[in-house]
């Protein structure tokens, strides 16, 4: 039921019971709950289970409640456990309908899952993209993944641009990102500060926010600034701000696009995210109901981008998805 | 070590000085209340947050202060100048009015979405019926063996809950050939409609409950005649709760268990305690101001504030919009792990309690209990949560984050809490009244069941309360068994994951990190679970209060 | 336990009545039950810890191998994912939360134990003990959610450095959380100084003050004492409240140095909620990883309780 529906019949109610203060108004919480069943019309019912990846956890949510929107009676149980940790606990010992990943399934894992007679079925269903970006004056195009880890570790000092490589200018250097209560910032550790030899702490000398808006800002406004934040924010904002090819040192440093993102050119700041349904579960309608519609809506701007935060999939690849779900369903069907 | 230092002291006579003492007075004073004045800063500031008030009208502000604050203060202030003891009983009758509202939306939740009125009734009949049958045994016929009484309350309570075979039949494959009263019932194809059903299961109880309370001093007929007064209530609400918009199972519910209890204690006062009646002028004074004021609101156009703390979080599920998200599944996961954690902790607290306090043995085994215990209140929840996802889930083959499981994880974590409280209410009974139980030859059993429990029942609830209290604001053990960050709708029955209240607020607060979330959905969250807890602690509080002075 | 001799002559007879057998049976298997429980804790603790330490494939999701007892032990870096299982780390987090908490709570809690025992007036004890309970009745969860919405944000402008997740309002938190333990426990030991004692005092010419800190206090040290370590050991196990304000970011952190306490840590509790639930899991062999945390802070706070109880029997003066 939408919220303005409610606030409607019930305004008069409400203010009465204002009146009685806020835990009388909690007394009535039940009272609606009953109209609740939106029939659709359809037969779908039953329960999902999902667990895996908190990264994925806010897609599958937005997916699922967007499901549920049109099959009400289909229930949904929702985890965030971490990717291995679904997989270990959950998934594989058969306790989950789906499992979402960062990262692609491990060995050790299929083979886990094959253990219990759970065959994962490996469905792509967006792209996590992280964005370097700096200030539209400055004469800077592209960065090496060195050069990233030399700005932003807290353990190597640098003070100016010219301090991480001579052709830069001599000014110092002024830095924006998400805060650390950000799953971007743990990804842009994860990828750039733990990935050489060294394991690096990110720097605390830097403008961290909580809204992405804020870094656009502070880019825009400071000719030497320097800021990351995900990709789907920055593509909006194209004009404002420049984005930095990566180098991951090949020497060919590569535009951060949604082409680059999807096909996995854009390393190391691109990382597919992936759900797992378990083939047997494929065989209840419901569940292979719900693994379609993800996919279906996975080209979404509004529900993956937008609401998200994340690359949606390209059209190509979720015709490539969905054909190998069909393939899944139909086998599991057998 | 005493007389030193009263030598010490002596040393110091006749340089008595007063502002040391003052001044260690005041800083003690200020450390007592720093704990109570910062929490509560802390929770106006969350409570600004997720009600919103400044965004109401002026208008809407005044009109309520005119009409409800500035009488309740003047009423409070003459019943408090007539008589210090009523202005309590007017305190506690409008508390009671505000946490039996709060309880009954829950009790609404679980009829309207777990249990069927039907179920439910069929249950009470059930469990009633062979109630009945073993009073009977036991009061009529003290010839029959005690093993023989046993088996027929055994036989009594499993014929009439499952039938023939039942559950034992069934598991050798024999199907149900007669069903039980439970069955019978639940399965009645021409039922009463479901609020009639609730009037009956919930309202008669709570009726006859009410009844001989309000005229306990008259004859059975005033009691009969209060009782159907007090039954009206719930009929009412039923029949006037489709004209305002609500259900009418809910609103019989609401009634029953919101409305019965403050209108009981209400009359109660009146009735029977003449003296007290002007205490009686508080909760009127502020439910007819709360009305007037609603009324003048609604007249003048005023706007309330846009609190987060609405109707439509109350009733809604997770969302990813912050403004259509909502906590109904949470709220409905915690009632029902409450549920779930009192039926598992209860008798065993009080069980272990009482043969640590009455029957063990002073032996080795009895030491090593006695240490255990007061060591498992020291195990840091966390550990909890890894023995029940351990025990059940990995070794028992468990699926994981039902409420079974989160009900017995938060009850392992509250028994040694619920043991300890109750082995000292215990403890408190005196030891005349067990002597004088024995000396008239009662037994052992007899004397616990008839002299030590009756009168150690309100402190052990009142422990069992605040030990509830700690279980349902518990997070950690509930992520470490795979509870649900996101839900939908309430689980139906034990077997089914649920999330919960302070799980549901740990999901938005760590895995939706938008500003909305953030400063207003959480803050709402946490208005409403803070309420629920501050609910149970005063009820324990004045529970116990009660019980220290009727002592 | 009442071993009354006159009550045990009136029993004896009627005890093997089976319904005094079935009653004292059901009683006895509730009370053996925490038996169990402890039981199953450790046993479940130690095996599934052996199995972490003792296995000999490389990780599933980790690039290093598992760590040996002693190295788990005595290693200053955690990192499940790269193989790196030193506990010191985490470890220095959670004393650190335990310093700072008990900084801020052993002396507000012994304060509000004097006040309340010897200062205040029944009908003022009346109002503020049931406040200390409720404080202590506020879930973890919400602690944790005020130290990083209300109270991080208000410390910054003047603790240079604070992040938005740091250990300072961490302590902060879990300090006014076991404030209400601290005063009951030793408030309790206060009131249980005979009367005479005091009067004694006043007798001798001493001014309430004295009274207070030379007799009561001196006088109920070992309750004191016990109910110090009990708070200990709760912030110890405290988890809600620093995982969601500490942050997540494992480092092994001088303990005494005032400047680290603006830092992010990841105390034991907050790592196990991690493991759990956090992404960086390996899975499999590394998650179990959390059972040897699990089995560390079992250990340290078993000895913390078992450390509280001697202290209050051993030291307890007999009145």
């Amino acid at each position: 039921m939408s919220r303005d529906d409610v606030e409607r019949d019930t305004r008069t109610r409400r203010q009465v019971l204002a009146g009685v203060g806020a835990a009388g108004a909690a007394a009535l919480a039940g009272c609606q709950s009953t109209g609740d069943g939106e029939g659709s019309g359809d037969e779908l019912s039953g329960t999902i289970d999902i667990a895996g990846s908190s990264t994925v956890f806010p897609l599958a949510t937005a997916m699922s409640e967007e499901f549920k929107s049109e099959h009400g009676e289909v229930e949904f149980n929702i985890q965030s456990t971490g990717s291995g940790g679904g997989f270990a606990n959950h998934f594989c010992p058969g306790n989950t309908d789906f499992n979402n990943a960062s990262r692609a399934i491990r060995e050790q894992e299929e083979q886990q899952c094959a253990d219990n007679d759970v065959e994962p079925v490996e469905l792509t269903v967006a792209t996590d993209a992280l964005t370097v970006i700096v200030n539209n004056d400055l004469d800077i195009d592209s960065i090496t993944v060195g050069e990233l880890r030399q700005i932003w570790a807290a353990e190597v000092e640098t003070e100016t641009w010219s301090d991480v490589n001579s052709d830069w200018p001599d000014e110092p250097l002024e830095l924006y990102g998400p805060s650390d209560a950000s799953g971007t910032y743990d990804y842009f550790i994860e990828s750039i500060l733990h990935a050489g030899d060294e394991e690096y702490s990110h720097l605390s000398g830097y403008s961290g926010t909580e809204q992405d808006r804020t870094i656009i800002q502070g880019v825009e406004g400071s000719e030497n600034a320097m800021g990351y934040l995900g990709y789907a924010y920055y593509s909006t904002n194209k004009d404002r701000v420049k984005a930095l090819a990566i180098d991951d040192g090949d020497g060919e440093p590569v535009e951060p696009s949604l082409e680059t993102a999807r096909s996995g050119e854009y390393t190391p700041l691109s990382r597919p995210l992936f759900t797992y349904p378990a083939k047997s579960s494929l065989t209840e309608e419901h569940v292979a109901e719900f693994a379609r519609f993800w996919l279906e809506n996975a080209t979404s701007e509004e529900l993956v981008a937008e609401s998200v935060g994340y690359v949606p999939l390209g059209e190509d690849d979720q015709q490539e998805q969905l054909d190998a779900l069909e393939a899944a369903i139909e086998d599991a069907g057998n | 070590m005493a007389t030193d230092t009263t030598t010490e002291v002596a040393g110091g006579f006749g340089q008595v000085s007063r502002t040391v003492g003052q001044l260690f007075r005041y800083l003690l004073l200020a450390a007592t209340l720093f704990g109570l004045v910062f929490v509560t800063i802390l929770l106006v500031y969350v409570a600004n947050d997720a009600i919103q008030p400044l965004t109401a009208d002026p208008g809407w502000h005044l009109t309520f202060f005119l009409a409800l604050v500035v009488p309740t203060l003047a009423a409070g202030a003459y019943v408090y100048r007539r008589d210090g003891e009523a202005f309590q009983t007017g305190a506690l009758a409008i508390g009671l009015a505000v946490v039996s509202l709060m309880f009954s939306g829950g009790a609404a939740m679980i009829f309207a979405d777990i249990v069927e009125p039907l179920t439910f009734l069929a249950f009470l009949v059930a469990v009633a019926v062979p109630g009945v049958v073993t009073l009977a045994v036991v009061a009529y016929d003290d010839r029959i063996p005690f093993l023989g009484q046993f088996a027929v309350t055994v036989a009594a309570f499993y014929l009439s809950l499952f039938g023939v075979p039942g559950p034992l039949g069934a598991a050798a494959g024999i199907s149900s050939v007669v069903p039980g009263v439970f069955g019978l019932l639940a399965g009645v194809p021409l039922a009463p409609a479901p609020w009639l059903l609730a009037v009956l299961s919930v309202g008669l109880p709570l009726a006859a409950v009410g009844g001989s309370l309000v005229a306990r001093d008259r004859g059975r007929r005033a009691r009969l005649f209060a009782g159907a007064g007090i039954l009206a209530v719930p009929l009412a609400g039923g029949i006037v709760g489709p004209f305002v918009g609500v259900d009418p199972l809910p609103a019989t519910v609401v009634a029953s268990v919101g409305f019965v209890p403050p209108i009981v204690y209400a009359a109660n006062v009146a009735i029977n305690v003449p003296r007290e009646r002007v205490a009686l002028l508080i909760p009127v004074t502020i439910i007819v101001g709360a009305l007037v004021g609603a009324f003048a609101v609604d007249l003048a156009g005023f706007a309330g504030p846009q609190s987060w703390v609405d109707w439509a979080f109350l009733t809604a599920s997770h969302s990813n919009t912050a403004e259509d998200a909502g906590f109904y599944p949470a709220i409905g996961g915690s009632i029902l792990l409450m549920v779930t954690v009192a039926v598992f902790a209860f008798p065993v607290g009080v069980g272990a309690a009482v043969y640590l306090e009455e029957y063990a043995p002073d032996n080795r085994f009895t030491r090593v209990v006695d240490v255990n215990i007061s060591n498992l209140a020291g195990v840091p929840s966390v550990v909890y949560g890894l023995l029940g996802f351990g025990l059940f889930v990995t070794y028992l083959g468990q699926p994981d984050g039902t409420v079974l499981l989160g009900g017995l994880t938060l009850g392992l974590l509250i028994l040694p809490i619920v043991i300890i409280s109750a082995r000292e209410a215990i403890r408190s009974v005196p030891e005349e009244q067990r002597a004088a139980s024995y000396g008239m030859g009662a037994t052992k059993w007899q004397t616990v069941k008839n002299v030590v429990l009756p009168r150690s029942f309100s402190g052990i609830l009142t422990g069992t309360i605040l030990a509830l209290g700690r279980a349902i604001g518990e997070t950690a053990p509930l992520i470490m068994i795979g509870a649900p960050n996101v839900t939908y709708s309430l689980p139906t029955s034990f077997s089914e994951a649920a999330s919960a209240m302070p799980l549901q607020v740990y999901a938005w607060s760590s895995l939706y990190a938008g500003p909305n979330f953030y400063n207003k959905v959480v803050p709402a969250g946490v208005v409403v679970l803070v309420a629920v807890l501050l609910a149970m602690n005063s009820i324990a509080i004045v529970l116990r209060n009660k019980y220290q002075v009727g002592d | 336990m009442s071993g009354d001799s006159l009550e045990e002559a009136l029993t004896t007879r009627t005890a093997n009545a089976p319904p005094e057998l079935l009653s004292r049976s059901f009683f006895f298997v509730c009370a053996a039950l925490s038996i169990a429980t402890t039981i199953g804790l450790i046993v479940l603790l130690t095996t599934e810890a052996a199995k972490f330490f003792s296995f000999s494939a490389p990780l599933v999701g980790v690039t290093g191998e598992t760590a040996s007892v002693v190295e788990f032990l005595t290693g200053t870096n955690w990192g499940p994912t790269e193989g790196n299982f030193g506990v010191l780390s985490l470890v220095s987090a959670t004393l650190m939360i335990m310093i700072g908490s008990s900084l801020l709570a052993l002396p507000l809690g012994v304060g509000t134990a004097i006040y309340l025992s010897e200062y205040a007036s029944p009908r003022l004890r009346g109002v503020l003990k049931p406040g200390l309970e409720i404080l202590a009745g506020i879930p973890t969860v919400v602690y944790g959610f005020f130290a990083i919405i209300y109270i991080t944000p208000a410390l910054q402008p003047f603790v240079p450095g604070l992040g938005t997740f740091n250990i300072l309002s961490a302590c902060i938190v879990v300090g006014i959380m076991i404030i209400p333990m601290v005063a009951s426990i030793s408030e309790d030991a206060m009131s249980a100084v005979p009367e005479s004692l005091r009067q004694a005092g006043y007798g001798m010419g001493a001014t309430k003050f004295e009274v207070s800190t030379g007799i009561v206090v001196p006088a109920s040290l070992s309750g004191i004492f016990s109910s110090f370590i009990l708070a200990l050991s709760r912030a110890i196990g405290e988890t809600m409240a620093v995982t969601i304000a500490a942050g997540s970011t494992a480092q092994f952190l001088n303990v005494l140095n005032p400047a680290a306490y603006t830092e992010r840590a990841l105390p034991m509790t907050a790592a196990m909620v991690k493991l759990v639930g956090g992404d960086v899991t390996g899975g499999g062999v590394a998650y179990r990883s959390v059972f040897a945390i699990g089995i560390t802070l079992f250990v340290i706070t078993l000895a913390m309780n078992v450390i509280s109880d001697l202290v209050a029997q051993h030291y307890r003066e007999e009145y």
